[in-house]
This record gives C-alpha cells, structure tokens and sequence, in this order.
C-alpha cells in the first residue's frame, strides 16, 4: 500500500502537454496495481473435500460426502454475494455436468468460515448434465460407474468473476448394492431338529467393498399366526438383533422351541367353503384339489420367519444410495422350521409346498397334502 | 356413558343372537350363518440376568402382550356376505418400518401400524366392498406388499371382467426423535390402486393396474433424518395365458416414475404423468419386466423365469424390492420310478439361474450363480433316502480395493431314513449328514477365508399304535471352523405328545440340552424346556397355552465368566369358533 502512495506524487498530476504521456502510462500502471488489489483482497480461502467413494445416487450424498469450506474475508468486512461453480468430468475430461450460473442460488461469504456441502455444490435443479449422464440420472439418479473430477470455483453473481482459486477432487462413482440375504434361501423349508441347534445365515457382501468399516446388523423376525412375513417385519420386535463385522456369516443358535401353539382349530378342507367367485383349486401333484395346506401346516407346527440385514456404517448411518426407504435394510427373506420331519419325507418337497402356500394362493385356495401313513 | 355402554353392549347381544340363530338353522341355504373365529391372547415375557448389571443379552419379546382377533364371517342368504378381520395388539413393538421404536402411539396411529389390521369386506355376489385394512396383491411388479388402511372395491361382473380400486392410508406421519430408542421417523402416506382387467378360467387373464403413493411433507416433526418426502406412479400390464396340456405363458411389464425427494422443485424435463404424477428435480423413470413360461403336469414340472428390475424402478407397492438386477433361473420337477401302487418312488426338483447385478451400469458388475438340487426316493416300504445340494456364489470386481469380492458357497446333504415295526410299534431312524463350505476372499490382500460346517444329525421315533404317547429323540453335532475360530455344538433333544381328558387336551412336551464351544474357551450350557396344550373346553372354544423356559450359562468366553441368564415365555389364549 505505501509503494502506492510513493508513486502517486504532486509532480504525477502535472498535465502539461510534456507530462502527458508519462502520466498516463502511470495512471494506467496505477489502475493495474489498484485492480490486482481488489483481487487479492476478494480471493478466499477455499478447501474441497470428496470422499473417495461417494455414494452413486447424487441425492445420496451427505455432509461426509463433499464438504466445500470459504474462509478469509476481511473482518468486519460485509459478507460477499457469490455462486458455486461446479463442473463434472470423467477422468479423461469428458464433460458430464456444469453448473447453470444463472439458475444457481447466491451464498454469503465472507464473515468468518462458510461451510457448504453437497446440496449447495451440485443442486440437482442447477447442474446441467450432457448426452448419456443425463439419460443416465434422469432414470436412475445415478450416474455411471466410473472415475470422476469434481471441480468448484467461487464466482461473482452477475460477471461470474473468480473470487477463489479452483479446487479439483477425483472419486469413484460406483453405487452400493445393498447385500443380499442368500442363506437360508428365500421360502426355505428346514427341520426343526436342525434348526434349534443352529441356523446359519449367509449374505452377500456390500459392493463395492466401501473404504470405512461396515457393520451388518441381521434380524430375524417370528411370523405370528394371522400375518403376512412383511407385516412381521414391519411390526414384530426381532428375535435376533446381532450386528456383525468382517464377515458375511452368522451362525444363530435360536435358543426356541418350535413346538407352535395351535390357534386353529380347522381340519384339512375346512377353508373349502371360503373360496371365492371366480378363484381356483390349484391342483397340485396327483391329489385331491380339496386339502387345505393351511390347515396342514397348522398340524405339522411350522414356524416361519422373515430375515434380513441392515447395513450401516460404524456411525450406525444406515447404507441407503438411492434406496426408497434409506434405512439400509436389504430385501427380505422368509423361511419356515417344520417340526414333524417325516411329512417333509412323505409328501411333496415341503418347498413347493410352502411356495404355493404363502405366494400363489389367495385366501381359500387349496392345494394337496398328503396325511401321515401309518402303516 | 351409560347411553355409550348399551351402544356396546348391542352389537355384541346383536352378534350373539346371530350366532345362536345360525346354530339352529339346518337348511342348505339359511338365511343367515356365521363361521370363523375369535379369540384374545395373552404373552408374558421374562429375562433375568446375572451378575446383576450385565448387558450381554437383550430381551427379544415384550414383557407383556395381550392381542386380539376376531375373524367371523356372516352370510345372509345366498348371495351376501360380510367377512371381518380384526386383529390387533396392544403394545407397539415395531423395529423396521415407518413406526419404528414408535412409543406412545396416536389412534391414527395405532390404526395404520403394520401390526394391527381392521377389515371388513362385505360382499354382494360379485362384487366386494374393501373398508379397513387391507393387504392387496395386483401383481408382482405393482404391489402386494403393503397394507394400506382404506376404502375401495373389487368387482367381478359376469363376462369375466375384473375393476379394482382402493384408496387409503399406508402410514401415518411419526416425527424424528433421536431417542434413545431413535425413531427414523415417517411422512404420511396415501396409497391409491387401480386395476381393469378380464379373465377366463383356465384360458387367460390379462389386467392392467395403475399403484400410486405419494407423502404429505408436512406431516412430521421434526422430519425423518433417513428420507424425504417421496411420491410414486407406477403402470404395469400383466398377461397370463394357459394352453393345453399344462403349458402356460406368463408376462408382466411395469413402468415407474419416482420422485425421491418432493422438496426439490418441479422440473418439466423431467418424466411426468399428468395429472398423477409431476416431475420434479429427483424424479427418476425406468422399467420392469417379469417373465415365465412352461408346463405343469402331474409328474414333469419346468419353467423358465425371467425377471429385470431396472435401476430407477421402485414401486410403492414393494418397498423392500432390490433394484438394478435381471435374474433367470430353470426350475424342474419331476417323479420317477413307479411302485405298486402306480404313484412314484422318486421326486427330483431343481433350479439353475443367475442374478445379475448392475444392468444399468450405475455401479461395479456384480453375478451370483444360484443351483439348487433335492433327490427324494423311497425305495420301499422302509428305506428313504434325500440328497440335496445347494450352490451360490458372488462375485463383484474390487473398486478401488486391489482385489475384487469373491463369495462362494457349496453345501451337501444327504439324509436316509428307514422304518420298520409290528402291530404295537413303528420306528423310524433319521440320519442326516450336511457339509457346508463357505469361501470368502479378503479385498485388501486376496486370501481367501474357508469356512466349513459340518452338521449329522440322528433322530428316532417310534409311535406307539396301541398306545397314546408319541415320544422322539434326537441327537445332534454341529462343527463350524475357520482359521483362528471354532465352533462346536452337540444337542440332544427329545419330545412326547399325549392326548389328555378322554382326547379333550393335547398336550406336547420337549427338553432340549445344548452343549457349544468356542476354541479353547470352556463351555457353555443350554437347557430348554417347553410345554404345549391345546384343550378344547367345549366344542367351540379352545383354551391354548404354551409355557417355555431357556437357560443359557456361559463358560469363560465373555466377560464377566459364568454369566447366565433365564428367559421364560409364557403365551395363553381362548379361540371361539362361530357357527357351527
């Protein structure tokens, strides 16, 4: 500043015609000095942080995600107006998204430290992405898997003028694919014998295998008489509530008795009666269409339950990318303990049976199951 | 409140006379009947622990709960008929779901919880009027998962016609509490379905069905941490066609159009569907497709099954579907080998597919190979022999791990069984023998981690045929390891049954002993002890009671050693069954 004021002396402002020259080129080499002050007096401090493996869906991403920090400014200063520019690239600089500078909301900086995350750096309404990202997004609201360079720069709202330096990350795009419940299978029939021993559960891994630790955290749920496995899920407490890390198998030992309170009271064909207009026997195997095999489970006490697992991270922060209820819980399965394993030897595979039981019947349809032969 | 007791008091003075009404008439058609049933139920959990102020082992039941239902069915004549179910329970106890860890629970609430249900479906000939609760399936691709709390109807005019539609309640709002016990919190819901379509039986069906839900942002505070308001559209065309023979073709195609986040702005480039649906910011639109075709038969089963779920397809109607697959299996069943009798001594099904992940290239790829093979036959009158074998695997490339995800899963089963007996006694000896290894390779270093399991189990029954008992015994051992871990566990168990009170009562006992293991840890100690009885007080109620006691004591694998803990279950109930 005080280099400034030496160059500025009363001869400077003589204006005869001698001086002219030399004057102006002073004036001019003045406005340079005066114009690169402003500059330097408006940039800011800025510091972009990416995780190296964001969720895919864009909606997804959270404060750990992308964290965008402005600092500096001169204090007591008053705050700036300024728009975050974001542009999207794959790793080779193929464009894929920029922002639209003149839908994009205007931010105060300047008064101490401005904090901005995902939603304030790349709002979905202001991006504007090109050819197949957008396609893309529009049918998934994910784009495609790859490597990417996010760069943001603070600008002024009306001459989009830098006001910061430009911050570049580079991530992989890959959305998570919550795991799979795999073992026991879903509508899986096993022996009661076997089970109150041990009952191994078995998944699929969250991929890709994210950079944090992950916890999964498996349930299982008894399906109580007159509910559907989904309404189990949805409203029973879980018997089993065990968080696992490092792995994707747990052995359960039940600690239950599988010996099931009857509350029906209806011998096989008593939901003859209960059929429907316009519903069909299903005539299944070589028998008689005229069993019910609701009321054939009921005798041969069958248990069954619905299993899942809810991936969260070490913070308990549920894996959700995209999934429409963000809690991190994995599609279901549902499986039945039948005590009296000679029905399963005797009849058709308890499988098929449990199959068109919960799945193709409606209430009142019957299938065939065969009675214990005695001799 | 006396005017508000007799109101009470006539319906069920109202129900009862109906009752007593339907037990005297005799006629084919009576002009009026009841069947179905009613019955209230109560369970009471325990659990003490020691030392006192050990964590170690939640409760996994409420300490009490008193549920009810009550399911008649009332018929008037021929042709009308009004169906209730009622069931319903005291304490909320949801974990998973829009009310989970609810506490107090609001009557809007309570009506809508996915653990109370209260439907009547009055039905005039072919046509069924759908109030209260009620779990609608439309198709595979549509919905069929959730209940919803409503009005609506299902018509089934002569022609073969069928019209649908339902308009209610799926959720209520439930604001964000961090707790503890945290509540995710839930927007209101409103779910509405419509379904037109027309069948013929045993020839054809073919519908197409419209599922929309949409949430009321206003209607929790603070919001839900996890989610934001949301709304959903989705079409769907289902056909199903039946040939000759057994042949069959079945076939549905969905679209949907889903907003993730309503809060967003209204965005007219992106997909709509005015006036249901309207764009905005985060609304995302794509495809499903379900697929089978075969035959069915008395003795040959196959089919084919083709299944794509597109990554941005998400129905209301299935909350919990897994997106961005295409899955095809082969599944076959077959009996062979005719005995005297003319039936068959052999029964073989199996399935082979695939699951592929990542069809829309929004993540890494990822495959899973799926088979599946049980092979029953009963070579006679005694012997009996199940062989089965299971298969799956996973695999996924490593991201920015150095190596990818490998899981790989093989189990083998085999179970002979033979009978023999007298006029007095049939015996029946079980063996069971499975061997499961489970291989999951390490993304950081590429080892690959064995685990195997092998489990035999023996089981003998003998019944009695001049006696009542009916007792088993089983004996089981089960040993799981892999590098640095062991697992061995050894039950022996047995069970007995008699009838009681000239046949009134059953009533069913086991004992359960469980010994288990870990690496060189001492051992820890099981006893499980149930009793079941079903006693029928009179022809039309049923007195149910099931009493169970489980105590588990540790060796020196946790700390503090010798921890233990008694838990003890106890359910009862009466279940009155109208009509006659």
């Amino acid at each position: 500043m005080h280099g400034i004021w030496r160059v500025m002396s009363v001869q400077d402002f003589n204006t005869s015609l001698e001086n002219k020259t030399p004057i102006m080129k002073k004036l001019f080499l003045i406005a340079i000095i005066c114009l690169s002050a402003t500059i330097c007096f408006a940039q800011f401090g800025v510091n972009l942080a990416v995780s190296p493996q964001p969720p895919g869906a864009l909606l997804s991403w959270g404060t750990k995600d992308l964290t965008y920090i402005v600092s500096g400014g001169q204090p007591g200063a008053p705050p700036r107006q300024v728009l975050i520019k974001t542009t999207l690239t794959t790793s080779d600089g193929t464009p894929v998204a920029t922002t639209n500078l003149s839908k994009a909301r205007i931010k105060l900086v300047g008064q101490g430290t401005a904090v901005f995350y995902a939603a304030d750096v790349i709002p979905l309404d202001a991006m504007v992405f090109t050819g197949k990202y957008k396609t893309s997004l529009d049918k998934t609201g994910k784009l495609p898997s790859g490597t990417y360079q996010l760069c943001v720069q603070l600008v002024t709202p009306v001459d989009f003028f830098p006001q910061a330096e430009e911050r570049c990350r580079t991530f992989l795009l890959a959305a998570y694919q919550l795991p799979i419940p795999m073992m026991p299978a879903n509508e899986d029939v096993m022996e009661a014998e076997k089970a109150q021993t041990a009952i191994t559960f078995r998944w699929t891994p969250l991929a890709p295998k994210p950079a944090e630790q992950v916890k999964y955290i498996v349930t299982v749920f008894e399906v109580l008489d007159k509910q559907t496995p989904m309404q189990a899920l949805r409203s029973n407490q879980p018997l089993l509530t065990k968080e696992i890390i490092g792995t994707t198998q747990f052995i359960w030992q039940p600690q239950l008795s599988f010996i099931k309170t009857k509350i029906w009271d209806e011998e096989p064909g008593a939901n003859k009666d209960k059929l429907k207009a316009g519903d069909k026997p299903v005539k299944h195997v070589s028998g008689d269409p005229h069993v019910d095999t609701r009321a054939a489970l009921d005798s041969i006490d069958a248990t069954t339950f619905i299993w899942t697992i809810q991936t969260v991270n070490f913070n308990g922060i549920p894996f959700g990318d995209g999934n429409i209820n963000g809690d991190g819980i994995s599609e279901p399965n549902v499986f039945t303990v039948i005590k009296d394993n000679r029905r399963i030897k005797t009849g058709p595979p308890a499988k098929i049976i449990y199959q068109e039981n919960m799945r193709k019947l409606k209430p009142g349809q019957q299938i065939y199951y065969p009675p214990i032969k005695k001799d | 409140m006396k005017k508000r007791t007799n109101k009470l008091l006539f319906p069920l003075l109202l129900l009862l006379s109906m009752n007593s009404m339907a037990q005297d008439s005799t006629a084919t058609n009576p002009p009026f009947s009841i069947s179905g049933t009613a019955g209230v139920s109560y369970e009471y959990y325990g659990l003490s622990k020691k030392p006192t102020g050990w964590t170690g082992f939640s409760p996994r039941k409420p300490w009490n709960q008193v549920r009810f239902n009550f399911s008649p069915t009332m018929k008037f004549g021929k042709n009308f008929s009004l169906p209730f179910n009622f069931n319903f329970a005291m304490k909320p106890t949801n974990y998973a779901g829009p009310y989970n860890n609810i506490g107090k629970q609001s009557f809007s609430q309570f009506i809508t919880n996915p653990m109370n249900s209260f439907g009547l479906n009055p039905t005039y000939k072919w046509a069924e009027l759908q109030l209260g609760t009620q779990y609608l399936s439309y198709s595979e691709l549509s919905t069929g998962d959730i209940g919803v709390f409503g009005a609506g109807f299902d018509l089934r005019p002569p022609g073969g016609y069928r019209i649908r539609i339902f308009t209610g309640l799926s959720q209520q709002g439930v604001s964000f509490f961090t707790g503890p016990p945290s509540t995710n919190g839930a927007y209101k819901r409103r779910n509405t379905m419509f379904s037109l379509g027309k069948e013929k039986e045993n020839k054809y069906e073919v519908a197409v069905n419209f599922v929309k839900a949409k949430d009321d942002s206003s209607t929790a505070n603070p919001p839900p941490a996890l989610i934001k308001p949301q709304e959903g559209f989705t079409m769907s065309l289902v056909s199903k066609l039946f040939f000759n023979k057994g042949w069959y073709v079945k076939l549905e195609g969905a679209q949907s159009i889903y907003t993730k986040d309503l809060l967003l702005p209204l965005d007219t480039s992106k997909a709509s569907f005015k006036p249901f649906i309207e764009g905005h910011t985060s609304t995302v639109k794509d495809y499903a497709g379900d697929a089978s075709f075969g035959k069915r038969s008395t003795n040959f089963d196959i089919g084919v099954k083709l299944k794509y779920i597109g990554a941005g397809f998400q129905t209301p109607g299935y909350p919990f579907m897994l997106p961005d697959r295409f899955d095809y299996t082969l599944n076959t069943r077959f009996n062979a080998w005719k005995n005297k009798d003319g039936g068959h001594k052999m029964n073989v099904v199996a399935s082979l597919g695939q699951r592929v992940n990542n069809v829309s290239n929004t993540t890494l790829k990822a495959k899973q190979f799926i088979g599946n093979l049980n092979w029953f036959t009963q070579f006679d009158d005694h012997f009996s022999l199940n062989v089965s074998f299971n298969n799956f695997g996973f695999q996924s490339p490593g991201g920015i791990n150095p190596y990818g995800i490998k899981n790989v899963s093989n189990d083998f089963g085999v179970n002979p069984s033979y009978t023999w007996g007298n006029e007095k006694v049939i015996h029946l000896l079980s063996m069971n023998y499975n061997y499961s290894k489970y291989d999951e390779r390490d993304v950081l270093t590429g080892s690959i981690t064995s685990n195997n399991t092998h489990t035999a189990l023996l089981t003998y029954v003998p019944t009695f045929l001049t006696k009542e008992l009916t007792p088993d015994f089983s004996v089981m051992y089960f040993n799981n390891s892999m590098p640095g871990f062991k697992l061995k566990l050894i039950t022996f168990s047995s069970g007995i049954s008699w009838p009681a009170f000239k046949k009134k009562m059953n009533l069913r006992g086991q004992v359960q002993y469980n010994y288990s293991r870990t690496n060189s840890f001492t051992n820890n100690n099981n006893i499980i002890a149930s009793l079941n009885s079903d006693w029928r007080v009179s022809k039309k109620l049923i007195w149910t009671t099931f009493i169970s006691t489980n105590h588990f004591k540790y060796g020196n694998e946790i700390t503090p050693n010798n921890a233990r803990y008694l838990e003890s279950n106890v359910r009862t109930g009466f279940q009155y069954k109208f009509g006659k």
